[in-house]
């Protein structure tokens, strides 16, 4: 459904992208996590038509979208990461609007435009201007302008920033939703537990390139977990041993922290070198240590 | 040795040569039916989606009406209070002058609107929205000029036939006014299609439209009669579009179609010329705007 391959993109010397390839088949999800400057939102850029890259390939759904431009448009949905919305408008207008961008003659887009402002909770709003939305509906107006036409593959950067709970579990569903209808979707977000609830398969970007994609068990299984023993701050902390000490890290002046791949032999550890603990939080490794072991910039 | 000249054998070649050629005569006509049934769902798309461009940008200036009624009422007061001034300069011809001086001035204002509703779609980002759907530029660029020219239209035809059925303006030749409207009409569309996509800020467009609007109107003999100007003045307007659009509707309105056609000509170069500066813009990308 979609393909990029060896994307290359640059602004003022720095590459952007860099190799950049990813994959996305017909119902997947795909979240593409990265700090600031990985390259996820220039994908999508490129793959919209809204950047050319240097060097590389894209593929919707079969169509070369560098040299059919419009043909590959014709087949996706696009949310930025930034609101466009047309202010002046009515959330009916603006939909309208890009449904009938999407080909959808009249009563078509009418009834298109009711479905997405159903399923998004915009009903209420539809005949209200952009202008006067909540942060949270102008976040649904925006996803819903590029669900509106049915497309299939969704391109969407970041759709849950600044978003309410409400909002968040309306876009998801959303989302899940068009998954479940067949289409490819793409999914940037710094918001973690989004992709869980998704259960979308992973993408970590660093650099303007892919390190690493699978499901989340399969990514964090080579991660080590954490232990966590608060203290009683007042008594000595006894010496830990070789095998501990590079680790563990203090957590203020109460709680020590533990990398570990055997928590129970790790626990007895502490505890014959004569630590009491007042508590102890054993942690699997999540979607946080991923992210921080994956995507931290090179070098 | 027997050689067989059977004249079966020898037409065999001729018959399956006759029938490749009959396949491709057939397959290139099959082809040619799906490339103009394709060519015709192509050219449909695209005028679905110019329609459903041209609804949605008279929605969005229809629901702020305020500066559309402002330029449509405000050239009616100028042409009251100018009437006088031009019949005591030119004598009875001075309503005409009135009339022309009045519509040019205020169809700048107008320009300001095509300005300003590109650079707001740059400031909202609702261009580059519009660029990730399947729309061609000339059909965002169409979308966005085919309402504007409507209330051009709507504009120029108020002021004239107000000024016609109250001042009794003589209008001798009503095609050739129409022509010379078009005209300028295009060319304040060009102009402001591309003052709209080259600044940078709502700031940069206003100092385009003041400086802009004294060029063309005061520099061009639209608001006061050229006549009275300086000579420096007289010498330079030919350079102003106004100058022009003032020129080319007082002759068309007195009939003269030779001078009309010069002026119309001269209007639809500058038409030509901006057209190309935006569609030279649109191609490298629309850029990001400040909405400042």
């Amino acid at each position: 459904m979609l393909r990029t391959e060896g994307l290359v993109k640059s602004y003022g010397g720095r590459r952007v992208l860099d190799g950049f390839g990813v994959e996305v088949a017909p119902g997947e999800i795909a979240g593409l996590i990265g700090h600031n400057g990985a390259g996820k939102t220039t994908l999508v850029e490129v793959v919209s038509g809204l950047v050319r890259p240097e060097a590389g390939a894209v593929t919707v759904c079969g169509v070369d979208a560098l040299r059919e431009p419009r043909a590959a448009r014709a087949l996706l949905g696009v949310a930025p990461q930034e609101l466009a919305l047309y202010p002046t408008v009515t959330v009916r207008e603006h939909l309208g609007l890009f449904a009938g961008l999407a080909g959808l003659r009249r009563a078509a887009a009418r009834r298109a435009v009711a479905t997405v402002a159903e399923e998004l909770m915009l009903g209420d709003v539809l005949d209200r201007r952009c202008a006067v939305l909540s942060g949270g509906q102008r976040r649904r107006a925006q996803a819903a302008s590029a669900m509106v036409g049915a497309p299939r593959l969704l391109l969407l950067d970041e759709p849950t920033a600044g978003a309410d709970p409400q909002t968040r579990q309306a876009l998801l569903t959303a989302v899940r939703a068009r998954a479940a209808a067949g289409a490819a979707v793409l999914y940037t977000t710094h918001y973690l537990p989004e992709l869980v609830d998704l259960d979308a398969t992973l993408v970590v970007a660093r650099d303007g390139r892919v390190v690493a994609r699978g499901d989340r068990a399969a990514l964090t299984a080579d991660l080590p977990g954490e232990i966590r023993i608060t203290l009683d701050p007042a008594r000595t902390r006894p010496r830990l041993t070789d095998a501990l000490r590079p680790r563990t890290r203090e957590d203020g002046d109460d709680a020590l922290r533990v990398a570990t791949f055997d928590p129970p032999a790790d626990l007895a550890a502490l505890l014959s070198c004569g630590y009491a603990p007042l508590t102890v939080d054993v942690r699997r490794p999540d979607l946080d240590d991923l992210y921080a072991a994956l995507a931290q910039p090179a070098g | 040795m027997r050689v067989d000249t059977s004249p079966v054998r020898a037409a065999e070649p001729r018959k399956e040569h006759r029938d490749a050629r009959r396949d491709h005569v057939r397959n290139r006509d099959r082809e040619g039916d799906l490339g103009r049934d394709r060519r015709t769902a192509a050219w449909r798309d695209a005028a679905l989606r110019t329609s459903v461009l041209i609804r949605h940008n008279t929605a969005v200036l229809l629901h702020e009406p305020g500066p559309l009624i402002g330029r449509l009422v405000m050239p009616l007061i100028l042409l009251l209070a100018l009437r006088p001034l031009y019949e005591a300069a030119r004598g009875p011809s001075g309503t005409a002058d009135a009339v022309v001086g009045s519509l040019v001035t205020f169809s700048l204002l107008a320009l300001s609107i095509v300005g300003s509703s590109i650079l707001s779609e740059r400031a909202w980002r609702t261009w580059d929205r519009l660029r990730c759907t399947p729309a061609r530029p000339a059909e965002l660029l169409l979308g966005k000029a085919v309402p504007v020219l409507g209330v051009l239209a709507l504009q120029q035809t108020v002021v004239l036939v107000f000024g016609a059925l109250v001042f009794g303006m003589p209008v001798a030749a009503p095609g050739l006014l129409v022509l010379a409207c078009t005209a300028w009409g295009l060319a304040l569309l060009g102009i402001g299609t591309a003052a709209g996509l080259v600044v940078r800020s709502y700031g940069q467009l206003s100092a385009v439209f003041d400086i802009g609007a004294l060029v063309l109107t005061t520099l061009g003999g639209a608001l006061v009669p050229l006549s009275t100007l300086p000579g420096w003045v007289r010498a330079v307007s030919p350079a102003s579009p106004g100058y022009w659009a003032a020129d080319g509707l007082r002759h068309a309105a007195e009939g003269d179609t030779g001078r009309t056609l010069v002026c119309a000509s001269v209007l639809l170069g500058v038409a030509a010329a901006t057209g190309a500066v935006a569609a030279w813009r649109v191609s490298r990308g629309w850029g990001r705007a400040l909405a400042v």
